[in-house]
């Protein structure tokens, strides 16, 4: 197996830890500094980004679905193209992308950039990728 | 050359605007998404869609960063277009004579037979800097 392969493996040990509502599991790949850059939040710190992702998980269903990845363990990288599905348990008018209401579901393809260093995530950040209508991605 | 290596030939070549050897680049069928949304199909819609920004723009694509696991590479780009000309139609939105835009973007680029067949692009940060007024 490569060793992107077995980061891959790593990966998606990550984002089913995270579809699953593992905090502990998921939040372990953080470094205590992490910076996270999302869609929804821009915050420093393991402990934050789980406070931001506890919130989160109260008021929706969040899914993430790995599309493409492109790993480079030699340097510490990682990068991913996500589909992202929320679906919403209530109302959330304030959600910083936009309100969502009870029932509403939502999707997004994210490019998302991921920096690595002693087996954690130092930073991640996450762009929208927003092909106009029509065009097949 | 390994793959990143070539990734900055290409580069290179788009910033001198060098037409004929960005056309090897690519492959006949190739699909760009750039930043915007908009779709450009095949090497000469490329090559004609840039021809026209930078008629309209000064601009440098500097590589932040790039990496690859074979099939696919992945690149975050940086750059500033100044704008040297009114440009009322440009892809991101309107600019004026001596406008700036800085975009930094992530890029995903699929690669067969040593050409880039799928090219997508996602803005990750956009931030205008507008002439002042006279």
């Amino acid at each position: 197996m490569s060793t992107s392969e077995v980061l891959r493996g790593w990966f998606e040990a990550y984002l089913e830890a995270f579809n699953g509502g593992d905090f502990d599991g998921f939040g372990s790949y953080y470094a205590d500094d992490v910076i996270f850059q999302g869609q929804a939040a821009q915050v420093v710190g393991r402990t934050t980004v789980l406070d931001f992702y506890r919130e989160v998980k109260r008021r929706l269903d969040e899914r993430l679905e790995l599309l493409t990845f492109v790993g480079a363990p030699a340097v510490g990288r990682l990068a991913v193209e996500m589909r992202t599905t929320l679906i919403a348990r209530q109302d959330w008018l304030e959600l910083s992308t936009g309100p969502i209401r009870a029932g509403e579901r939502r999707q997004s393809v994210n490019f998302i950039f991921y920096d690595i260093a002693d087996g954690r995530f130092t930073r991640i950040r996450s762009a929208r990728f927003s092909p106009l209508p029509g065009i097949r991605p | 050359m390994t793959p990143e290596q070539r990734f900055a030939d290409y580069m290179a070549a788009f910033n001198r605007g060098d037409e004929a050897a960005l056309r090897h680049y690519y492959a006949d069928d190739v699909r760009l998404v750039i930043g915007n949304g908009r779709e450009l199909l095949g090497p000469k819609a490329i090559i004609d869609f840039y021809r026209g920004v930078k008629a309209k723009t000064q601009r440098t694509i500097e590589i932040v960063q790039c990496f690859t696991d074979g099939e696919w590479l992945a690149a975050e780009l940086e750059s500033e277009f100044l704008a040297i000309a009114d440009a009322p139609d440009f892809a991101s939105g309107p600019m004026r004579r001596g406008d700036r835009l800085y975009i930094n973007s992530f890029v995903l680029y699929e690669s067969r037979d040593d050409r880039y067949a799928r090219i997508r692009a996602a803005v990750f940060k956009r931030e205008w800097r507008r002439a002042q007024s006279p």
